[in-house]
């Protein structure tokens, strides 16, 4: 467990150091030049041959020469050849880049002279790439070679004149002293120099120090004397990168004393991950019409069949990464800064992402390394929460309902006229809070046919959710001690977000689902509301497979025909609790997922249950297959909510301890509200319960501090509570009986209210 | 309905609101803007288009800080 008075950089970034977006493709790990094969292929499939013709410069130093004679070992790695298709003709679209890029003109840098020497023997490629690249910054560089000309081996190639050129051309815009004709019998020769590179060819000159040669760093025995190229073994290709990677190496050398890698090469030599590319489809190798190769259109068109390799698929899946459209790197560091942020001198930029976060584990498990992006942004808000930095606000209404479920709503017993029982039926806060009859029938169904009592309360979801250490860990110990008293009974769950919090959190607990000891009962038959449906899975069943087959054993057995999701497991918008921090995306998701099939959804979540309903689309909770008439059932207000948990509390108490349970009474409990549609649909939106307006309404009636229109009649109060502040406009219309003219908050706390 | 421009009066002082700056917190930030107060005994009235308009807007930027 990460401590959060001491979180770490290191901690967050753990969290999604296996995350390999952004990284080379498996194509550049093959490329001795390390090209960012990827993008060069992206900019060329759009025609903009100026920007790739500068990567690939920069990076191949003799364009011409390695779109000729490049072995194109980027090939072997190309992922298009996992469809069957041939690789990328990577090496006729650079051809075609040369051909067809409008300015080749070297670039000249405006940097200040530097004062070191650098002596390169031997004017083949190898040496000549690393001259180049210390002339481009300046530095003093002689190249010596006992021939009359450059090239080295490649003098004899039948394509010379246009290798030739190409060096040429590189060339003009820097200045390099050139000495022909001018063998090097011994490095005593170059003592002048600051270092020295030595590339004479293979079988060329190694003045005695091959042996010693390092093949990392490119360093021998003697101080400041390099050496590369094919005196070492390279290919000529090799040799051209090595120059470059060289001139970095000894740029260091001349700074530091040091040779070494610093940030210059890939800290491994393969990649190691290839992507599912499910959606790719085969497309042929791109045929060069003529002998000359690739006209401009067909060396976009082959560009363009490279899969551009980059995993990203929680960042497109993902309604929320894909709005808030950060890489889980950055994510990861941004929740360690905004927690360590001192505002106003520095702000912080996850917050927003932070509370947007269904925390359903959909990321986790789409990505191939099972990244889990919410335990991120679960790490924030719990750290947020622990340093008491958290907008309060955005999650109050579901800790409230929490601190209900787990007081006035809570009641925990064996079975009628027993101490402990085998069994206790656990149903969670909300089917009760949804549906009260289907609780209570379930109890009767399992009270008949197990030996089961009952534990009604919240498993903490919420604040888990919210990241309230303190609140989770409390609530869990006092279900430990209740669970005991009861005699460790095998705990009956309802809900898939309960069962998966007591795996987590209390796995010494055995736990079943319901719907699994319904499904065994070969008598039941459930109603068949329609002869199709689809069942929506939620996130949190994500993985138990016997609640998910249970539930397809009873919609099968009512005679339902199952269509199956393309996408199972996806939150309907309600996990994470963001529904206040981000209502345009909980409203994006919750669309998705209503759309994600034409058929009406069996659900087993009775929150997925409510936000479908809410947004019209035909679902029924199996409940309501199995003890229900298959009747679409009204989605309870906030106030009927509530009422309706502690009429399961009062109907269970009754018949298992035999007692009258009546929850302390309030005074404005027998207020009574007329509220239209319209302002009823925005309370729901706002999470604004009637309970709160009877509240202030009362206070304001007994105190007289509220507003008043004289000519209406009408009066306005606010209600100050912790997080929110409350506002109500209305009318008496009766004894103790008002319409509500309209009902809104806000979380700002003004100086009356101290 | 929430729309009609109501006369309102505080109910205790029998007073007309008349405005006068206030001052607001919310997260650790302080701001102030003036606001229909009753002059006696300084209840403050937010009118529903503010609290559900700009207050909404700069409760959420705040939040985001």
């Amino acid at each position: 467990m990460i401590n959060l008075d001491e979180l770490k950089l290191e901690d967050s970034k753990a969290l999604t150091a296996k995350c390999f977006h952004g990284e080379p493709a498996s194509c550049s790990f093959a490329c001795p030049f390390q090209l960012d094969v990827r993008s060069f292929l992206r900019r060329a499939s759009e025609g903009k041959w100026a920007g790739a013709y500068k990567a690939y410069r920069n990076a191949t130093v003799f364009p011409v020469i390695v779109s000729t004679l490049c072995d194109q070992p980027c090939q072997n790695r190309c992922q298009r050849t996992l469809l069957g298709d041939e690789a990328i003709a990577v090496r006729d679209v650079e051809k075609a880049c040369v051909k067809y890029v409008k300015n080749r003109k070297p670039q000249s840098y405006s940097i200040p002279p530097k004062t070191e020497k650098i002596a390169v023997v031997g004017a083949g490629v190898a040496g000549l790439s690393c001259a180049l690249n210390l002339a481009q910054k300046k530095y003093n560089v002689t190249v010596f070679d006992k021939e009359d000309n450059l090239g080295g081996v490649l003098r004899t190639h039948p394509d010379f004149p246009a290798f030739a050129e190409d060096i040429k051309l590189q060339f003009s815009a820097v200045k390099v002293d050139f000495q022909f004709n001018h063998e090097i019998n011994s490095l005593a020769e170059l003592a002048e120099f600051d270092a020295v590179y030595i590339a004479t060819g293979a079988g060329g000159e190694d003045f005695g120090l091959l042996e010693s040669w390092n093949d990392e760093v490119f360093t021998t025995a003697k101080d400041k004397i390099f050496m590369g190229g094919m005196l070492t073994g390279a290919t000529l290709m090799e040799g051209i990168a090595q120059g470059n990677l060289l001139s970095k190496i000894i740029e260091g050398y001349l700074q530091t004393g040091r040779a070494s890698l610093g940030y210059v090469s890939y800290d491994k030599d393969y990649c190691g991950h290839y992507l599912e590319h499910e959606d790719a489809v085969s497309m042929p190798k791109v045929i060069a019409s003529s002998s000359e190769g690739y006209t401009e259109e067909e060396a976009k068109q082959e560009a363009a069949r490279c899969l551009f390799c980059d995993c990203d698929k929680c960042l497109t899946q993902c309604e929320m990464l894909k709005r808030f459209k950060k890489n889980p790197h950055i994510i990861a560091v941004e929740a360690y800064n905004d927690i360590k942020a001192n505002p106003p001198y520095s702000t912080r930029s996850l917050t927003r992402q932070t509370y947007s976060c269904n925390l359903c584990g959909y990321c986790k498990s789409i990505c191939p390394e099972s990244v889990d992006i919410g335990e991120v942004l679960r790490l924030s808000r719990r750290a947020r929460m622990n340093a008491n930095i958290h907008p309060a606000a955005l999650q109050d209404f579901w800790l409230r309902e929490m601190d209900f479920a787990t007081t006035t709503g809570a009641y925990t017993s064996a079975p009628k006229g027993k101490e402990q029982c085998e069994y206790a039926f656990f149903p969670g806060c909300q089917l009760g809070a949804a549906a009260p009859g289907y609780v209570l029938q379930s109890y009767s169904y399992l009270a008949q046919n197990y030996d089961t009592g009952i534990m009604l309360t919240c498993c903490g979801a919420p604040a888990y959710w919210a990241g309230d250490d303190k609140r989770l860990e409390d609530n869990l110990a006092k279900i430990k001690v209740d669970w005991a008293k009861l005699g460790n009974p095998t705990l009956i769950f309802a809900c898939a977000t309960c069962r998966l919090m007591f795996k987590q959190f209390l796995p010494e607990i055995n736990t079943i689902s319901l719907y699994e000891l319904l499904a065994q009962d070969e008598e039941l038959m459930p109603a068949q509301p329609f002869a199709e449906a689809a069942v929506f899975d939620p996130c949190n069943a994500r993985g138990n497979e016997e609640m998910q087959q249970s539930v397809r054993k009873l919609a099968q057995k009512a005679g339902i025909n199952i269509t199956e999701l393309k996408d199972k497991n996806r939150c309907c918008g309600y996990g994470g609790l963001i529904r206040l921090a981000n209502p345009s995306l909980y409203d994006e998701i919750a669309e998705n997922r209503v759309n994600a099939s034409e058929k009406p959804y069996i659900v087993y979540c009775a929150n997925c249950r409510e936000v479908f309903s809410t947004r019209g689309k035909e679902s029924l909770h199996i409940l309501d297959l199995v003890f229900g008439t298959g009747e679409n059932r009204k989605v309870p207000t906030l106030l009927e909510k509530r009422e309706n948990s502690l009429e399961v509390k009062k109907e269970l108490t009754a018949e298992i301890s035999g007692t009258a349970f009546t929850p302390d009474k309030q005074p404005w409990d027998d207020l009574t509200l007329l509220i239209d549609d319209e302002i009823q649909k925005e309370m729901e939106e706002k999470l604004i319960s009637a309970v709160e307006l009877k509240e202030a309404i009362w206070q304001a009636e007994t105190t007289g501090e509220k507003f008043y229109d004289e000519s209406e009649g009408i009066s306005l109060t606010s209600m100050i509570k912790p997080v929110i502040t409350y506002w109500v406009e209305y009318k008496e219309v009766g004894a103790q009986t008002y319409q509500i003219h309209s009902v809104y908050y806000h979380r700002i706390r003004f100086k009356e209210e101290g | 309905m929430a729309a009609k421009e109501r006369k309102w009066k505080c109910w205790k002082c029998s007073e007309e609101l008349v405005k006068q700056q206030v001052l607001f917190t919310y997260l650790g930030h302080t701001f102030s803007h003036d606001l229909p107060t009753c002059p006696k005994c300084g209840r403050v009235f937010i009118p529903k288009e503010l609290a559900d308009g700009a207050i909404a807007e700069v409760e959420e930027q705040l939040e985001d800080k």
